[in-house]
Parts: structure tokens; C-alpha cells; sequence
């Protein structure tokens, strides 16, 4: 049984383990309950658990829980790297609080890249590393990046044993078809030098557990299938868990979502028959998209993640005193986190006011919209930028002239903006916000849409998997690990949902 | 493998403002006249790494008392293989060192042999706070912890005669390592408190207590007083708590009250018969209370011992029963320089008080110590040594200038007076460069040669020795076979060296310095060893030196050997002499 083969594998004296883990079927309970057992074994060494986020953090960090934390170390690898990224600053070419300088230079993959290199030149600081931690348990491993691994293994080469849990099936962070490849062929490769396992018991779906046990089966079915290559089968066998539906996106705009009356009538029963469920869809286009299909009642998950303020901010660093570019970066901002505010709807008449100074008095709908030019002639900065997007909120609640059709689809994004005013320095204010952010760990609504990515590391009663279309879904690596992920989310019960032209290759539907 | 200190700094501690030294990995003894800071440095050691959980700070710990300078010792340690420096509740980082100091890994370089360090700190500031910190290699720092000190290991024997807390029960101490039992003091206490003092009491002292009690009442104090134990703060029962011995059977007596010598050797055995061996062993002017054999018997044990080791010492004992040890010279600037061991070695195993004196002269044989010593004691109207100045005997000009040139490079000042045998001209002129009037080379050879020429030649006969003595006889039977006379009279000698050319003096000068020129085969070693019953010994030079003066060859001299005397005395800080009071 290989739950037992793994729990023994794991307590082994060999120094690299790598347990392949679909899904649902317990790494963290056996990660756990190996911490709580070697734990008191190590003497005044530690077990360390390194994770990819911090919600992966709290889920051991309750597992763990009665472990003295002198015993058992959670963090994520990049928290670890950027202690060691401070510790050496002044050789790594960084500020003294590199976390700061990762958060706003997108610079974690940077860090990660110096950090590795210095830990392969310096085997003294992997050698205290490994004697503080002789024990490494890698969580979610498949989404480690190349150096991220190198720094692990670094470690390991000084003594650490390393216990690596990871699901192939679930890396969908190389979408470009060669770097799946690749990533594909390390992870084949790490699996081969190392003892090996996998883990094969839907533990999520036990009936005790609440949930589903012959969708279990079939989900572990459907990852086998799309590992091999084929297609999944939903013509035959499928449990009463899982539910096709057929919906023809009537939209020709890419990432657009409309279904005529008729096909509609199955997915709002659907929507409406359960208070618990996940709406997935492949991309943010799709998801906001959604959102505009069910009349805005369902929220979006936004992660933990903020693209458009992180665009935003690096806008916002090129802007040099240019106010017509800090309009530009505003109406880009909103455009991405809000319907109904384009460059054609608000963003030129707001640069043609900021370009002509605000000469002649408006009202109404561009008197709005020179209310805010003003603001930014005034201050072409972060603040000025953040301010303005604070009238913006007001105006939508206000349903002023110009903005009652402006619907903000990202709501946390659209908050965090506006506090960013708060802060002298745009990129510690980013960096402090997204540092709170992950304190907070904010958790999706029970009836939510997300994306796949998003939805990833979630579990959930129900999902309805939303256009399996070939663009989303298509037969490569990272369309068929979308797609498992995708699957693996519900205990209860799964909608997939389809068009009749041009479906995902990966089914063999009915 | 126990830990090491590579390089320790002192700044602005007590005697020491500023001091960098890189101590050897095991064996040190640290040497010097007095007052110039040795005991500060072992005191900087054992503050460092020191087991108790304080330590108070007071003025005089501060550089020249001023406290508004924090002062700070910091040791760049390799760590030994038990010490759990990276378990500590904080990741400590280590640095790398360099050879020179701990510096932080080159990201540019290979460093596949990289060399692992820590850096500990301890500092007191301006509010006579104390910390002990880590450094990491970003300069912030986490707490040195107690427990760490603890686990590094010390074990310190200051001179200071009351102290043998090792041989008692406080945290930290020797015996409470090697014990290893630490709720003994809390069962202690338990105990004690657990004894009914108050039953103890006679009737005049309860009939005392129960009225202090009825006054409490009346004014309202707490009442219904007992006695019983009380803590108090400072003191812990450990400290009452002690190694006995038997003294005589069934009288088992504490070995703190035993010799001074017995309870050091006492507390390095506890020290050492630990599980875990200290890494540093710091004893303060080791022969104290130790008759030299078991002086000898402490530094073999301390020798066999593990672990770094920093010894100071004013026992010549000391230093020749430790041969292995790495010398070091605390000189009167506080200048810490390493006895270079191949040329010191042999100094220090013919004359181990070199090494102790506050200024030392290295003279180059058994004549110029003799010489300069008569010397100095007429300038200063007492032994030399008195004043801490040594004259030793550098073991031949070879070996003089190769020490002197030693020390020269360690960084210490001594004295030399050499003769001139025309070899390593070059390496002298260096030295003479670099010591000036410190160093007295003669220009005309020996100093027999030197003193002699400076002698009237009519005082000669009065040099070889007043008739009827026996060293008389012998000089001038040395002069007899060197000159071929027939008989043993100054009268005869004379009339043999008539017309060779050769003066009475120039005779005297060979007999004097043991010249072989011209001498049958089977004489060569006797002619040179003639030189030995002139002045070539201590006594022969005292009487050169007396002689030189006495027969008005002083004045000739003066203007080349007051400027070493003066120089001597300058050094320990003693007023320059116009001239030596009995030339005039």
C-alpha cells in the first residue's frame, strides 16, 4: 500500500526522496506527520518545511502544530533566500532589505539566480545551513524554478536529506511549449536520481472527508490519462459527480463569453443549485468576461498576486514628472481592472485636458474627468495618480456623470491602489502593501470565479470548469496540467462545460 | 576539535586602546615587563567567552576611565565541531576568513576551500550597558547567548588569590560543567529552605520574636513574623556549595582553603576532565603559588591538554618547560609582536629571562654581558635588573644579529652590542638603521680589541694583572708561547717582540681574543682557547670594563658607548647620564 510505502520511504535513511503527489491525496498529512516524527530525533537540528506561498505556510504551520518551533521551520524558498540575499548584500550587489527590492523589481527570480550562484561558490554557507537543517521537506517542488532547485540542492549536497513532494501534473507556470519541456525533463530527472514514490489514495474525496469518492477515482484516472497522452474519456463510466454541458460561446472576441438563451438555461441551474463553487476559466479575459455573463453577481478571486498594480508601479517609476504619462498609466490601470473605463470611454479626454492644461471650465461627465486631469497636473506622481483613483471610487459610488457604467471588476486591486498614496516612496508602499497582503491571507468567497492559476493549491466543494475550448485547453504540457489542476479542485462535484466547435482536444466527448 | 581564536581586537578596554592580535591555535605565553597589559588581554579573553549570564561594568574597565567611549573585544573564532552555532533561535551566517580577518565570501572566486569563522563581540557602552552579540555579514547582530559561551568553554585562572569560583558550585564554573547537574542548586535550595529555623530558636529569641510581632500588628505591619530562609539577590546557594577533600581521614576540608598552587591545580583539572574540553584555557602569571616542579607538572598537563591556551609568565621555569610554546612580547607600548620561535628558541632556552625583562639587550657573548652590565651598574648605582633591564648573551655574533633582526620584524624594539667580524655587513647596516644608538656595533672587531685599543700602552702591563696573582701568571705565560720568549716576565716578553713590529698591546689584544694566526698545528685550539682566562667570561668583562676606566681608557670610549646606555635607559624611562661617575 503505497501509503505506507511512502511513510516508510520517508522516514529512510536515503538522502533524496521524491514523492510524486497527485492532488488530493495527503502530501501535507504525510509531510506533516514526518515532521512531527523526525523532528524529535534531529537533537538541536530542525526539520525545515519550504514552501511556494505563505497559504501553503499556514497549512502546515496548523499541521505541525504542538512541534516546538525550535524544531520545525516553515517558510517559503523565497523568504529563504532573501535572508540569505540580506545576510550577503554587499556581495550580491543588493540593498540591505533585498525583500523590498524583490517585491518591486519583480525581482525574486533575480535574487533567487544571485543567491544560487553565491551558494555554489561559498559551500560554508550550505554547510551551516545543513547543519541547522538536516532535515528539507520541499512542498509543491514542481513549481520550483531552476534555481530555486540548485539553492535546495545546494543544501542537500552539504548533508541535508531532502524529502521532495511534487506533482508534475500540476506545474503550470511554463506555458511556452519548449520550457515545459524542459521543466518536464528535470523533474524526470530529479525523479531518477533520487528514491522514489507516489502516492495513490484519494484521500480529498473520502466519503468521511466530505467529499466524493468515485470522483476521486476518476479524477486520479483522468491525471493517469493525461499524463499518457490520451484523451479522457466522458462518454462512458463517468460517476454522477461529473456533469458535461454543452454551451456554445456565441462571442467572436477573443477571451469574449456569451451563450444564447437556450444553452444558458443549464448553467445558471447550475450557478444557481449549489451555495458552494468554483468558477474556473482558463484566463483573466475569460474570468472578467464571466463576470459580465452572470450580471457581475458572482466576485472574482484575485489571489494573492496584483498584475495591473504592478504594472502600474512601473509605470509609475517611468513617469518623471510627465503628467499626460501619469494619465496614460491611470487609464491603463483602470482599463485592466474595471469595465467601462477605456482610452476611448475616459483615458483620451483625460490626456486631451491634461495637455491642454485644463483651460476651459467643464462639467458634467468631462467636468469629472477634469477633476482628475487637475489632480494629476498637480502632483504627475504616485500619490497624485493614487488620489485620483480614490475619486474614482467615489465617483462610482456616486454614480457621477460619466462613471455610473464603470464596474470595477478587481476590487482589491482597485483598493490597494488607492492606498498607495499613503506612502512617500511608491515602491516601499507596493512592497509594504504586498507584505500585508500576505499576512492577511485573504481567502476566496464560497461562491467564486477565478482562474485556473489562482484556483490552484484551493480545494473546493463544487467547480463548473467553463469553456473547454482548444484555447484553453490545448493538447500540450501545459494544457494538460491546466486542465488537471482544473479537475482536481472539487470533493463533491465537477461541471465541464462546453462548445460544440472547436472543444479541447484532451476529451473524448459524447 | 575544540574552537580557535584567529585574531582578537581589543578597543579602548582598560589598559588597552587598541590592540590586534592574531594568537597561535594552541600554546600561548604572553611575556613582558610589568604594567604593559598582559593580564588585559586574558581578561578580555575570559570576559568574551565568560559563562555567567553578567557582568559589571565599571569605569576603570574603560580606556584611560573615560566612558563616554564604548569599549569593545571582538574574537574572529573557527568554531570547534560541537558547538551548535547554527542552531541558535536565529540562523547564524558564517564568514569567511581570509587569513587576515573574516570577511564575507567572494561571489566572484572559487572558494571551494573557504574557511569558515564567526565573529563574537562583546561591548559595553556609554551607559555601562553590556551585550554580547554575533555578528552576521551584514553587521547586524543576534545575542551571544550564555548557553553558546558555555558550550565554546573557558576555563580561567586569574591571579587574583580569592578567586576559586570554579571550585564551586556558580553557573558556569568548572565543577558545575563538569558536574552537569543543573537542578542541584534548586534541590539544594529546597532543602535548605525546607528547615525548620524557626524550632531552632532559643527562648530569649522567641520570647524577642513574638514581641516584634505584636509591634508589627500595632502598626498595621504584615504579623504573624517567623524566620525561615530568604533569597537574596547576588547570592546563590551554589556559592555556598563547594569541592571538599580529605584532609585527614573523616576530615573532609574545602579545597578552596588549600594552597594557592594546589587550588589552581585544582580548577585546571576540573577544567579538564570535563566531557566537553574548554576551548580556551587563560592562566594569569602561571608559576604563582607553584614550586617549580609543579610548575613543570602544570604546563605538561596544560600542554597535553586540548584547546588554546594563554598563559603569562615571569618564570624563566615557565619558559624553559614549555619549549613548544609561541612567545609573545607585550612590549612598553603595548604592542603585542610574536618571538619569531626559530631564533628565540635557543634564546630562550640559554637565557629564558630575555624574554622577561621590560628591556632586554642582546649582547653577543659572555665578555659584553659582563662588560655592559659593570657598565650600567655604575650608571645606575645598582644591578640593571633592577630597573627591569636584562643584558643576555646572544650565543655569537651570528646568532645576535639574526635575533635582533627578529625582533626587529615582530615589531619590538631591543638592545644590541656586537662585535664586528666583517660578515652580513649588509644586514647590520640594516639593523643599525632601524634601532640607532640602540645598537652598538664595534668598527675595530671584538671588544676586547675595541677596549684594549683604547688603553694607554703604558697601562698595559697594569691590564694583564698585578704580579703574584694566578691569572697573571697564566696571561703571561700565554704571552710567553705566543711570542716565543724564554721566560715568563714582562721583561722577556718584550724582548722577544722586539723587532717583529709587533706591540706589547697588539700581543695582548691575540692573547685577549683567542687569535690562533701563527700558532704550531697541535696549538690551535689552545691558543684560541687562551682567550677564556683574559675576559672572555662574565667576571673577565666586569674586570675589561672596570680596567678600562680605572687606566684612562674610558674617554676614548665614552663617545660610542654612552648613547647605548642612554638609549637603554630612555627605554624604561630613565634619565640620561652625562657620563659614568667614576671616569672622572
Amino acid at each position: 500500500m503505497p501509503d505506507k510505502s511512502v511513510f516508510d520511504l520517508l522516514r529512510s535513511d536515503e538522502p533524496l526522496v521524491v514523492i510524486e503527489a497527485p492532488a488530493g491525496c495527503g502530501k501535507t498529512y504525510q509531510g506533516a506527520e514526518f515532521a512531527h516524527d523526525i523532528a524529535p530525533t534531529l537533537g538541536k537540528g530542525r526539520v525545515l518545511i519550504l514552501t511556494h506561498t505563505n497559504a501553503a505556510c499556514d497549512v502546515f504551520a496548523q499541521r505541525t502544530r504542538g512541534i516546538s518551533s525550535n524544531a520545525v521551520e516553515i517558510r517559503t524558498i523565497d523568504a529563504l533566500i532573501c535572508q540569505i540575499a540580506s545576510t550577503y548584500h554587499k556581495v550580491l550587489d543588493l540593498p540591505p532589505d533585498p525583500t523590498v527590492w524583490a517585491y518591486t523589481q519583480n525581482g525574486f527570480a533575480e535574487l533567487a539566480t544571485r543567491v544560487s550562484a553565491f551558494l555554489q561558490k561559498n559551500p560554508i554557507v550550505p554547510t551551516a545551513l545543513a547543519r541547522r537543517y538536516p532535515i528539507i521537506v520541499c512542498d509543491e517542488h514542481q513549481d520550483a524554478s531552476p534555481e530555486h532547485h540548485q539553492i535546495v540542492m545546494a543544501i542537500h549536497e552539504q548533508g541535508a536529506k531532502l524529502r521532495v513532494f511534487g506533482d508534475r501534473m500540476q506545474s503550470i507556470y511554463e506555458s511556452n511549449a519548449k520550457a515545459a519541456v524542459n521543466h518536464r525533463e528535470r523533474w524526470e530527472a530529479l525523479v531518477a536520481s533520487a528514491a522514489h514514490d507516489e502516492l495513490d489514495f484519494p484521500h480529498r474525496w473520502a466519503n468521511d472527508a466530505g467529499g466524493c469518492s468515485e470522483l476521486g477515482d476518476w479524477v486520479l484516472k483522468a491525471r493517469q490519462t493525461l499524463l499518457a497522452k490520451e484523451k479522457i474519456d466522458l462518454t462512458t463510466g463517468l460517476p454522477a459527480a461529473v456533469k458535461v454541458i454543452i454551451a456554445a460561446n456565441t462571442t467572436q472576441a477573443r477571451g469574449g463569453y456569451h451563450v444564447n438563451w437556450l444553452q444558458r438555461k443549464p448553467l445558471d441551474d447550475h450557478l444557481n443549485g449549489h451555495d458552494e463553487l468554483f468558477v474556473l476559466a482558463s484566463s483573466n479575459d475569460l474570468v472578467r468576461s464571466m463576470r459580465s455573463f452572470w450580471n457581475r453577481r458572482i466576485p472574482i478571486w484575485e489571489g494573492h498576486t496584483r498584475g495591473a498594480l504592478h504594472e502600474l508601479l512601473s509605470d509609475i517609476q517611468s513617469i518623471d514628472g510627465d503628467a499626460v504619462r501619469a494619465g496614460e498609466a491611470l487609464t491603463k490601470f483602470m482599463s485592466t481592472i474595471a469595465k467601462g473605463f477605456s482610452a476611448s470611454t475616459h483615458g483620451d479626454t483625460l490626456k486631451a485636458e491634461i495637455k491642454c492644461g485644463c483651460a476651459k471650465p467643464r462639467r458634467g461627465s468631462p467636468g469629472n474627468i477634469q477633476s482628475l486631469a487637475k489632480m494629476l497636473l498637480a502632483d504627475p506622481t504616485h500619490v497624485g495618480i493614487s488620489n485620483a483613483i480614490s475619486v474614482i471610487a467615489q465617483f462610482i459610488e456616486d454614480s457621477a456623470a460619466g462613471f455610473a457604467d464603470v464596474k470595477v471588476d478587481y476590487k482589491r486591486e482597485f483598493w490597494e491602489a488607492q492606498k498607495l498614496a499613503q506612502y512617500e516612496d511608491a515602491s516601499r508602499g507596493y512592497a509594504e502593501i504586498t507584505m500585508r497582503r500576505s499576512v492577511l491571507r485573504p481567502k476566496p468567497f464560497l461562491k467564486t470565479l477565478s482562474t485556473v492559476h489562482k484556483a490552484k493549491g484551493l480545494e473546493c466543494s463544487n467547480t463548473m470548469i467553463m469553456e473547454c475550448d482548444r484555447n484553453s485547453f490545448g493538447d500540450t504540457i501545459y494544457g494538460r496540467c491546466k486542465l488537471y489542476v482544473a479537475l482536481s479542485r472539487a470533493k463533491s462535484s465537477l461541471a465541464i462545460i462546453f462548445p460544440e466547435t472547436n472543444p479541447s482536444p484532451l476529451f473524448k466527448l459524447p | 576539535m575544540t574552537s580557535t581564536i584567529l585574531k582578537l581586537t581589543i578597543s579602548n578596554f582598560r589598559g588597552v586602546q587598541d590592540l590586534e592580535w592574531y594568537p597561535s591555535a594552541s600554546m600561548n605565553f604572553i611575556l613582558g615587563g610589568g604594567d604593559t597589559g598582559k593580564t588585559t588581554v586574558l581578561e578580555a579573553i575570559d570576559l568574551l567567552f565568560s559563562p555567567s549570564t553578567s557582568f559589571s561594568v565599571s569605569e576603570t574597565d574603560y580606556w584611560m576611565r573615560d566612558t563616554t567611549n564604548s569599549f569593545t573585544i571582538e574574537g574572529v573564532v573557527r568554531l570547534g565541531d560541537d558547538v551548535d552555532i547554527n542552531a541558535q533561535p536565529n540562523m547564524v551566517y558564517p564568514w569567511h576568513w581570509d587569513g587576515n580577518r573574516a570577511v564575507i565570501p567572494d561571489t566572484n572566486e572559487d572558494n571551494e576551500g573557504n574557511d569558515e569563522v564567526y565573529r563574537f563581540r562583546f561591548a559595553a557602552n556609554e551607559q555601562q550597558e553590556t551585550l554580547w552579540e554575533i555578528v552576521q555579514p551584514d553587521e547586524s547582530t543576534v545575542r551571544f547567548s550564555v548557553g553558546l559561551r558555555r558550550q565554546i568553554g573557558l576555563v580561567s585562572l586569574p591571579s587574583d588569590e580569592r578567586n576559586d569560583k570554579d571550585l564551586r558550585l556558580v553557573f558556569g564554573s568548572a565543577l558545575d560543567r563538569h558536574i552537569g547537574d543543573p537542578s542541584l542548586r534548586s534541590r539544594i535550595g529546597t532543602q535548605v529552605a525546607s528547615i525548620d529555623l524557626q524550632g531552632e530558636l532559643s527562648e530569649e529569641a522567641k520570647v524577642a520574636l513574638t514581641a516584634l510581632d505584636a509591634k508589627f500588628a500595632e502598626k498595621a505591619l504584615p504579623s504573624g513574623v517567623s524566620i525561615g530562609l530568604t533569597s537574596s539577590k547576588g547570592i546563590s546557594i551554589g556559592s555556598f556549595v563547594g569541592l571538599l577533600a580529605q584532609k585527614e581521614p573523616n576530615t573532609p576540608l574545602p579545597i578552596s582553603s588549600w594552597g594557592a598552587g594546589t587550588r589552581r591545580l585544582a580548577s585546571l583539572e576540573i577544567g579538564a576532565a570535563n566531557a566537553t574540553a574548554p576551548s580556551f584555557v587563560t592562566v594569569d602569571e602561571i608559576e604563582r603559588g607553584l614550586e617549580p616542579y609543579r610548575l613543570r607538572q602544570l604546563l605538561t598537563g596544560l600542554s597535553r591538554q586540548g584547546g588554546q591556551k594563554f598563559v603569562t609568565t615571569h618564570s624563566p621555569i615557565a619558559l624553559a618547560a614549555s619549549p613548544e610554546a609561541q612567545l609573545w612580547y607585550m612590549d612598553s607600548s603595548g604592542r603585542l609582536g610574536a618571538l619569531p620561535s626559530d631564533f628565540v628558541k635557543k634564546q630562550q632556552k640559554n637565557d629564558p629571562e630575555t624574554f622577561l625583562a621590560r628591556v632586554a639587550v642582546i649582547a653577543e657573548g659572555i665578555t659584553e654581558v659582563g662588560f655592559l652590565n659593570h657598565l650600567l651598574t655604575l650608571a645606575l648605582d645598582c644591578p640593571p635588573q633592577d630597573y627591569g633591564i636584562r643584558v643576555c648573551n646572544g650565543q655569537g655574533n651570528d646568532h645576535t644579529e639574526k635575533l635582533l633582526t627578529a625582533l626587529d620584524q615582530a615589531g619590538l624594539k631591543f638592545a644590541g652590542l656586537a662585535d664586528n667580524e666583517g660578515v652580513r655587513a649588509g644586514s647590520w647596516a640594516a639593523l643599525k638603521e632601524k634601532l640607532g644608538d640602540l645598537l652598538l656595533q664595534w668598527e675595530e672587531g671584538c671588544t676586547e680589541e675595541a677596549v684594549i685599543s683604547a688603553i694607554p700602552d703604558h697601562q698595559i702591563s697594569s691590564l694583564i694583572g698585578e704580579e703574584g696573582e694566578d691569572k697573571t701568571s697564566v696571561r703571561l705565560q700565554h704571552l710567553k708561547v705566543r711570542s716565543g720568549a724564554e721566560e715568563r716576565t714582562l721583561a722577556s716578553i718584550c724582548a722577544a717582540l722586539e723587532g717583529t713590529g709587533k706591540s706589547m698591546k697588539q700581543l695582548v689584544i691575540e692573547a685577549a681574543s683567542g687569535n690562533k694566526d701563527g700558532a704550531p698545528e697541535d696549538d690551535k685550539k689552545a691558543w684560541q682557547k687562551h682567550a677564556s682566562s683574559w675576559f672572555k667570561s662574565e667576571a673577565g668583562g666586569a674586570e675589561l670594563a672596570q680596567k678600562v676606566i680605572a687606566l684612562g681608557g674610558w674617554d676614548d670610549l665614552s663617545e660610542r658607548l654612552l648613547p647605548l646606555i642612554n638609549s637603554i635607559l630612555n627605554s624604561v624611562e630613565l634619565k640620561p647620564i652625562e657620563n659614568i661617575p667614576d671616569a672622572r
